[in-house]
């Protein structure tokens, strides 16, 4: 229940490469080959431990058709982590990387962490994207990458608590003010609880009203 | 009437223009209650039918309300759940509860208009006011700031002579000397202070409310900051969160109590938040659209936007008030009737069937009350240890709480989801102002609902709760009543965050439709 952090997360990337069933083989951990196109954003949170430290993955799942895309950006704000996704079974969608890429550079906090995913890896006998291919396009853009399959689940816990870790890592050197909401990080019940048991205590007598 | 409830307004104005300690202001409230400030208020209720009404639908008026503008509750916990003690008690106290009420009730309605565009994230001044001096029977324009005052003297002034009329024991100088002070200051903060000084003048309400009655220490906390809604809300969640992570040790099950955290649970505060960032873009989109026009152009836009506006602010809930128990398809049927009159293909099944699964735990819990405290138990996995009494009124309880904060989820999220399909374009088959009706009427339907299952939870808890103790039974009706009130205002504020969505729809079907 109490966290330390509580992390916001993007996922983007073009329509049907796997960005809603990512979220939900990572927080129901199941498979659901047939979806209903995600109408703005969709939403998913789990709780992760990092370092010994509950963090809360808060994850917004936008959609990823092309007319959808002014009011996704609309999204991006606040977020501390991006996870672009391309299916390596489609060329195209690693193509609109680049697009992808700006956009969020553009509309989103400086140092965001973007994980690059290349999706659907276990259909590898329809692979037109070589996994050096994702690995050079991360190298180059700064990125973190990994090969996952929703389908299978394979690097799909890596991938959200690797971006996490690295979200993590730039909070202990000082590279995120985490008290700026605008990015994508907040400081949880857990963390605060030491300076805040008086707050705590007031908050119970408040809601004895309701609840005792 | 209009004396009793222009009064009132006066003293929170007044109060809130000095900015004085708390004590002495609750003692002035209390008076205007209590004295013979409702004498004319009763005398006038048999001229006017719809006073009669409103005295009627009391609790319905203070569910609707924003939790702010409920007095009533604060004066008097009991006065919070009249329902209850109206069909069970009857008699008991009658003459101290009818008086009030019907003065209260007809505040309510009144000060509606002007409390909720004072907290309502986007709502308009200028409505606020023109609301207040229509309701003053007159028809002025948007008036500029000068103008207010004179005006509204002069408004107050045409009050004066027909309350005189219908009620000659009104001093007129003791009430329209109050009158004229609440109105000129209500103009005076609206001018300098724009929606500010209206938050302000609520919060300082909630404060004296707050003081007779603990239960409000939340709602007052929630709306302590100037803050967005789901800042708001987010708070509330995570105070709970600290709260639930401190109590874990002893009582793992109690957060099932947190509407807070449930909304959350159920992403409303996510969509709401989600909402919220559609909102504002659109906002600033439609402001550089304004500023980029000039001449006839920015007039004939501004003029439409007004007529947007118009339809974004909320009928009067009090219409119809008795048609209840209107059957389960008449919510899932009229609803999906809204949605799909406005031509997005989101979708209400969700909310509907949250709504359905409460009224399905409510009538079983009718027909076999034990059977049902079994259920609830394994249901919410509480305290077996405990009396079975005692668990039962907490599970009831528990659950009203959980269904309220998920309709709330619900309804936010289909907001929000009308506002990106809304956003999305493509082909309208619908103007702006045709789904700016179709959703004021949605939330007022939503909020309608709110107040039904709120009131059936309350039955339900009264029921199972005839052997308990007052203090035990009735802060759990009244938490059940604050949250319905809560929902009903998160899902109004909502409501509120669609209008520049729905400016910036209207305004980019115009610009399409020519080059088409």
């Amino acid at each position: 229940m109490a966290y330390a952090y509580l992390f916001k997360y993007i996922i983007i990337g073009d329509t049907g490469v796997g960005k809603s069933c990512l979220l939900l083989q990572f927080t129901d951990k199941r498979f659901q080959p047939v979806h209903d196109l995600t109408i703005g954003v969709e939403f998913g949170a789990r709780m992760i431990t990092i370092d010994g430290k509950q963090i809360k993955l808060q994850i917004w799942d936008t959609a990823g058709q092309e007319s959808f895309r002014s009011i996704t950006r609309s999204y991006y704000r606040g977020a501390a982590g991006a996870l672009l996704v391309y299916d390596i079974t489609r060329r195209d969608t690693f193509n609109h990387l680049t697009t992808w890429l700006e956009d969020a550079r553009q509309h989103s906090n400086s140092n965001m962490v973007i994980m690059l995913i290349g999706n659907k890896s276990d259909l590898e006998s329809r692979r037109e994207v070589k996994k050096e291919e994702g690995e050079a396009f991360a190298r180059e853009h700064g990125l973190i990458f990994m090969e996952t399959s929703a389908k299978t689940a394979s690097n799909v816990e890596e991938a959200f608590i690797n971006t996490a870790k690295e979200i993590y890592e730039k909070i202990q050197e000082g590279v995120f003010d985490i008290n700026n909401e605008a990015n994508g990080i907040k400081i949880g019940p857990q963390h605060a609880a030491t300076n805040a048991t008086h707050t705590g205590n007031q908050g119970g007598q408040q809601a004895g009203g309701g609840c005792c | 009437m209009w004396a009793t409830a222009f009064r009132l307004r006066g003293n929170d104005l007044v109060m809130s223009d000095k900015d004085d300690i708390e004590t002495p202001v609750k003692t002035e409230v209390a008076p205007v209650l209590e004295g013979g400030d409702y004498e004319p208020a009763e005398k006038s209720e048999s001229v006017n039918p719809s006073a009669k009404l409103q005295s009627k639908s009391e609790p319905v008026v203070s569910t609707r309300k924003r939790p702010e503008s409920k007095p009533p509750s604060g004066i008097e916990t009991s006065e919070v759940l009249p329902p209850v003690q109206l069909s069970q008690t009857p008699g008991n106290e009658s003459a101290s509860k009818d008086v009030p009420q019907s003065g209260w009730g007809y505040w309510g309605s009144w000060g509606k208009s002007l409390l909720s565009s004072a907290s309502a994230t986007v709502a308009t001044v200028g409505q606020g006011i023109s609301n207040v001096i229509e309701k003053a029977e007159t028809s002025l324009g948007i008036p500029s700031p000068s103008e207010i005052s004179t005006e509204v003297q002069y408004a107050a002034g045409e009050i004066n002579a027909k309350e005189n009329e219908n009620s000659p024991m009104a001093g007129p100088f003791g009430v329209f000397s109050t009158i004229s002070t609440a109105i000129q200051s209500t103009g005076k903060s609206v001018i300098s202070g724009s929606l500010d000084a209206l938050e302000f003048i609520g919060k300082k309400t909630m404060d004296v409310i707050a003081e007779g009655d603990p239960g409000f220490k939340r709602t007052k906390g929630l709306m302590y900051r100037n803050s967005t809604l789901s800042q708001v809300l987010r708070e509330a969640k995570e105070k709970e969160e600290l709260q639930s992570a401190s109590e874990v040790a002893m009582e793992t099950d109690k957060k099932t109590h947190y509407y807070g955290l449930l909304f959350d649970e159920f992403q409303g505060l996510s969509h709401l938040e989600a909402l919220e960032m559609l909102s504002r873009e659109s906002e600033i989109k439609v402001k550089s659209i304004l500023n980029s026009l000039s001449g006839e152009e920015l007039e004939t836009l501004k003029l439409e936007l007004e007529q947007l506006k118009e339809a974004f602010s909320l009928a009067e809930f009090c219409e119809e008030e008795e048609e209840e128990n209107k059957g389960d398809e008449d919510f899932t049927k009229e609803l999906t009737e809204l949605v799909s009159q406005l031509h997005v293909s989101s979708k209400s099944e969700k909310l509907a069937s949250a709504r359905n699964t409460a009224y399905e735990w409510i009538k079983t819990f009718q027909v076999t009350p034990l059977e049902e405290k079994e259920e609830c138990e394994k249901q919410l996995e509480e305290e077996r240890n405990e009396p079975v009494n005692k668990v039962s009124i907490e599970d009831i309880h528990a659950f009203a709480i959980r269904s309220l904060a998920q309709m709330t989820a619900c309804s936010i999220e289909l907001f929000h989801k009308a506002a990106a399909l809304i956003l999305h374009g493509g082909k309208q088959q619908v103007t702006a102002i045709e789904r700016s009706t179709t959703l004021s009427q949605m939330t007022i339907v939503l909020c309608k609902e709110l107040s039904a299952l709120s009131k059936e939870f309350t039955t339900c808890l009264t029921t199972a709760g005839v052997n308990e103790k007052a203090d035990v039974l009735n802060p759990l009706i009244t938490a059940v009543f604050l949250e319905a009130s809560n929902s009903a205002s998160y899902i109004q504020d909502a409501f509120q965050l669609l209008l520049p969505v729905l400016e910036i729809s209207l305004i980019e079907n115009k610009t399409e439709s020519p080059e088409a």
